[in-house]
């Protein structure tokens, strides 16, 4: 356990590092938006088949408690609530950490051990901002979107589960869908995920960046980075939670 | 007073683990120079190299680049004096997700902010010419062959216009027709460029082609240096042996 906290301690002071070292120039613009499109945009296939297919199964699942109720109008406001306030931040940052974070990982530890790290410092360029630093704030910044549209996704596989049921039209879905939605369901779990993607860029990074063990080093990184990203990413969300219900008592009824 | 060395080792020492890699390694490069370090596996040759551009740092003793001590100075005064080294790994390493045009054009891009785009593409076309690799500027290193490589690693290396350069087992893995045109090519840059070269090497025909004096190493101390000529009538059995041709 003394170990395990010492982990994040010393993942907490790379992370925090790697955060001032964002806004010291000169900012690695070209290397960020490359990032934005590994993670992000190469992410979104798997955000959003995932993200419907859950909500059809959802949508199904909640179909056959909720008839027993004679409460099936509820069916779309369930799945909204569940996926704007928890199943979409959660299931996006895992997602996220099997995909990414294993490649972070992998991808700086092969680097590591290929000696480009040492090419880029001999070449005068702090290799720290440049591959470790673009990679945290990209994920900081891309979380919260992939999120979204897992969100929507999930809404989308719902409707379909729900049409093929029940016939209902789709205006009548987003209605009830968002009648009990606030803002304080949505933007605060949605935001929360930056939190996600900072653990994710940072434990991943931290693996790949301080490996020196050759080809064995890059599977650990790459297992390593996944494994201890999903596991924070968890431990993470119950005090996030629990900070949003404190912040926004309204969320916890 | 006299100009600084363009290197200077004094009494350097490094231990990994319990292993002394380098012990009380003295020795001075003047400009122009081309050194050709050799000796057995693991006796601290490319523990050198990586300490004359501040890879890594010695237990104890000064590592100075001109009149910079590199191990006691700042980031940004090691950068500094980075910028005008250039190191040819062993492997290349050149960066993966990059083409062979881009890995060039990074340091340029980033270091020397004066220059137009036009003026960068022109910088790596003329390098590219230069090491024979003009027509594979697209392509990904994955693309290239071990000779092709190593002459890309070259080229990044020289494309700053670098006073000193580092070379690390420039003819490892090749075959030996390959291996002399990258020792025609560190000829060649010895003249163009003016450069210190320090070459880190186990081919004796390669160290004494390109190296103006052979540095011996064993088990972590200087036991060799001079021409290659010198060192051929040293008292030292394993300094003859190492850069003898037979």
């Amino acid at each position: 356990m003394g170990r395990f906290f010492t982990f994040v301690g010393v993942v907490s002071s790379f992370g925090l590092k790697a955060l001032v070292d964002a806004f010291r120039p000169p900012i690695e613009w070209e290397f960020f938006l490359f990032q934005i499109e590994e993670i992000g945009w190469r992410s979104l296939p798997l955000i959003l088949a995932a993200g419907f297919a859950l909500g059809v199964v959802l949508s199904m699942h909640t179909r056959v408690t909720l008839l027993q109720f004679g409460a099936e109008a509820l069916i779309p406001s369930l799945q909204s609530a569940a996926f704007f306030n928890e199943l979409g931040p959660l299931i996006t940052a895992l997602l996220v950490a099997g995909r990414v974070g294993a490649g972070i990982g992998a991808g700086i530890a092969n680097m590591r051990v290929t000696e480009q790290i040492d090419a880029i410092e001999s070449l005068s360029i702090d290799s720290f901002k440049l591959l470790v630093v673009t990679r945290i704030v990209a994920c900081i910044l891309i979380l919260p979107m992939l999120t979204l549209f897992m969100d929507f996704a999930s809404l989308a596989g719902g409707f379909l589960a729900e049409s093929f049921a029940s016939h209902i039209s789709l205006q009548l879905y987003v209605d009830r869908a968002f009648k009990t939605l606030e803002w304080a369901n949505f933007i605060p779990p949605t935001l929360k995920t930056s939190v996600f993607g900072f653990i994710i860029g940072t434990v991943s990074g931290y693996f790949g960046y301080t490996t020196d063990e050759g080809s064995a080093g890059v599977q650990r990184a790459a297992t390593n980075s996944v494994v201890l990203s999903s596991l924070l990413i968890i431990l993470a969300d119950v005090v996030l939670v629990k900070a949003i219900f404190f912040l926004f008592p309204r969320n916890a009824i | 007073m006299s100009d600084p060395a363009a290197v200077e080792f004094d009494h350097v020492s490094k231990t990994f683990g319990n292993r002394k890699v380098l012990d009380d390694v003295s020795f001075k490069i003047s400009e122009g120079e081309a050194l050709c370090i050799m000796g057995r596996s693991g006796t601290g040759k490319s523990t050198s190299l990586r300490m004359m551009i501040g890879l890594l740092k010695p237990d104890s003793g000064r590592v100075r680049i001109g009149s910079e001590d590199i191990v006691h100075s700042s980031e940004e005064d090691l950068s500094r004096v980075r910028r005008h080294m250039g190191f040819l790994f062993q492997s290349a390493a050149l960066l993966d997700s990059f083409t062979l045009g881009d890995n060039l054009a990074l340091p340029l891009r980033r270091l020397d902010k004066s220059k137009s785009p036009s003026e960068i593409k022109r910088a790596v076309d003329e390098t590219l010419e230069r090491v024979g690799l003009d027509l594979d500027i697209a392509k990904m290193p994955s693309e290239l062959s071990g000779g092709m490589r190593k002459r890309a690693g070259l080229a990044r290396a020289l494309v700053l216009h670098p006073k000193l350069l580092l070379v690390d087992e420039p003819s490892s893995g090749l075959d030996r027709i390959t291996a002399s045109e990258i020792d025609d090519l560190l000829l060649k840059v010895k003249k163009e460029y003016c450069a210190t070269l320090v070459i880190v090497t186990h081919d004796v025909r390669g160290a004494r082609k390109v190296g103006d004096r052979i540095a011996v190493l064993d088990q972590g101390r200087l036991i060799g240096l001079g021409t290659a000529t010198e060192l051929d009538k040293s008292d030292q059995e394993i300094v003859r042996r190492l850069v003898s041709e037979s």
